[in-house]
């Protein structure tokens, strides 16, 4: 089968122009094509969450979308652009500070995934960010930190948002 | 690991429109196309190798099957390619058809809403979906489009047997259409499972209940199942027995039952027939005293 396919990905705010087979996941592209191993290759089947990365500004399981499909969408992995995203530095430094990283393997997604849900309601409350972790599994801190981490994360920012 | 495999090779193609697409379907011979709307069941059944097209129609860039509007006579028309991100927050949905949001909320976390598409969740076929008994429950119609023009389906004579539906080669699942639903009606979901959410249904059961007020009785009961049968279906027979009565716990008890009969569970690792025919008795139960709560508080509301 002829299989090479011309495309543009925007990732992070850069344009790649590859040649992609149309089989291959956006995981697979990003892991093996663009270098960005930031985000994790675990159950393969959108239970785990380890692969969440942002399409459009929306949370999706990159181990399930077609990389060819992202073409003329805006991708965002936990790289984040060359120039930074103060709000995924922060989300980062929150989750550090509360020790909410052990192996630290579900950790992309769950920054990924509360950058998502803070862009959308920056003042969650609890049940708001169980509900956005529905999809992610962590095996080792348990979900506790994760969970004030996140909390600390939407104070962080809007004290951001406030200077 | 086999789930890590890659997927199995294919052409790709991205129609933009809908006239596109039924061009594209009609040229193709069956079984040759798979049509890949958000992909969440689909990427996995390829990998699996349950699926092989050689061609694989990615339709998230079709979007005049994207939208959720108030039909004419008052009911709703769900564009297929309508996320269930997209569902829950339209504001018709969340105002006049609970029962779809109380739904596709427990379906999968965000990641997974924010691409599985309304119209994937009807064609898969899958017994274990969630949308169609609900769907079902809400009388809804499925809209086939194909080169040679369109045609309505009755959800509930939509699945013909396990992983089959009612569309003939080219045509493909465009719209679904629900009716207004009645005054005084309530319904609910209610599914069991391991994991919040994120694992298949072992029995979901979908209930739907028109209250008569002045008598107090039922006017009305619709009831679909998943993961009851070889296909999601609705339990007529059972219905039949509420229509006209007062709820009490005997008739409960019969009806459950009578669903019970109509039900042809599966074993499978995630629990065995005698088990799943225990969840139906019991899920039919409550998911009918629920709705008809529901239809009470809904009474006297504008709907």
């Amino acid at each position: 089968m002829r299989s090479l396919v011309e495309v543009t990905l925007r990732v992070n705010g850069i344009d790649h122009e590859v040649a992609i087979a149309p089989w291959r996941t956006l995981l697979e592209v990003l892991r093996e094509t663009l270098a960005l191993t930031g985000t994790k290759r675990s159950c393969g089947e959108g239970q785990c969450g380890t692969c969440t990365v942002l399409v459009d500004g929306k949370a999706v399981n990159a181990c399930l979308y077609l990389a060819i499909e992202a073409q003329g969408r805006d991708v965002r992995t936990i790289e984040g652009p060359p120039q930074g995203d103060p709000a995924l530095a922060e989300i980062q430094r929150a989750f550090a500070a509360n020790g909410a990283v052990q192996c630290g393997f579900c950790t992309p997604g769950m920054v990924m995934v509360t950058r998502a849900l803070l862009a959308g309601n920056p003042a969650p409350n609890e049940d708001e960010i169980r509900e956005a972790l529905v999809g992610h599994l962590c095996r080792c801190t348990g979900y506790v930190q994760i969970v004030e981490a996140i909390q600390d994360a939407a104070g962080r920012l809007a004290r951001q948002e406030a200077h | 690991m086999s789930q890590l495999r890659r997927l199995p090779k294919f052409e790709f193609v991205g129609p933009r429109s809908l006239a596109e697409v039924c061009a594209l379907t009609a040229e193709a011979a069956a079984g040759e196309v798979l049509l890949l709307a958000g992909g969440t069941d689909a990427i996995l059944q390829m990998r699996r190798r349950e699926r092989t097209p050689r061609r694989v129609v990615g339709l998230k860039g079709v979007r005049d099957l994207a939208f959720v509007r108030e039909t004419g006579e008052g009911g709703l028309a769900i564009g297929a390619m309508t996320t269930l991100a997209e569902l829950l927050a339209a504001p018709l949905v969340r105002s006049r058809y609970a029962l779809l949001c109380e739904t596709a909320a427990q379906i999968g976390g965000i990641e997974l809403r924010n691409v599985a598409t309304v119209g994937g969740n009807v064609a898969g076929a899958l017994p274990c979906a969630d949308l169609p008994p609900a769907l079902m429950a809400l009388e809804a119609r499925v809209k086939l489009s194909s080169r040679r023009g369109e045609r309505w389906v009755p959800l509930d004579e939509f699945f013909p047997e396990f992983g089959r539906t009612a569309a003939r080669d080219g045509e493909l699942v465009s719209e679904i259409g629900l009716p207004r639903p009645a005054p005084g009606s309530g319904g609910a979901y209610l599914k069991f499972h391991d994991r919040h959410s994120m694992d298949m249904t072992v029995v979901g059961v979908s209930a739907c209940v028109t209250r008569d007020a002045e008598r107090g009785v039922v006017r009305d009961l619709r009831l679909a199942f998943a993961s009851a049968a070889p296909t999601v279906f609705r339990a007529r027979r059972a219905e039949a027995l509420l229509r006209g009565a007062a709820l009490t716990e005997q008739a409960l008890e019969e009806v459950a039952e009578a669903a019970c009969r109509e039900a042809d569970p599966r074993t499978s690792w995630r629990a065995n027939r005698e088990y799943r025919q225990a969840l139906v008795r019991s899920l039919t139960k409550r998911a009918i005293g629920q709705a008809w709560a529901k239809a009470a508080a809904n009474e006297g509301a504008p709907s």
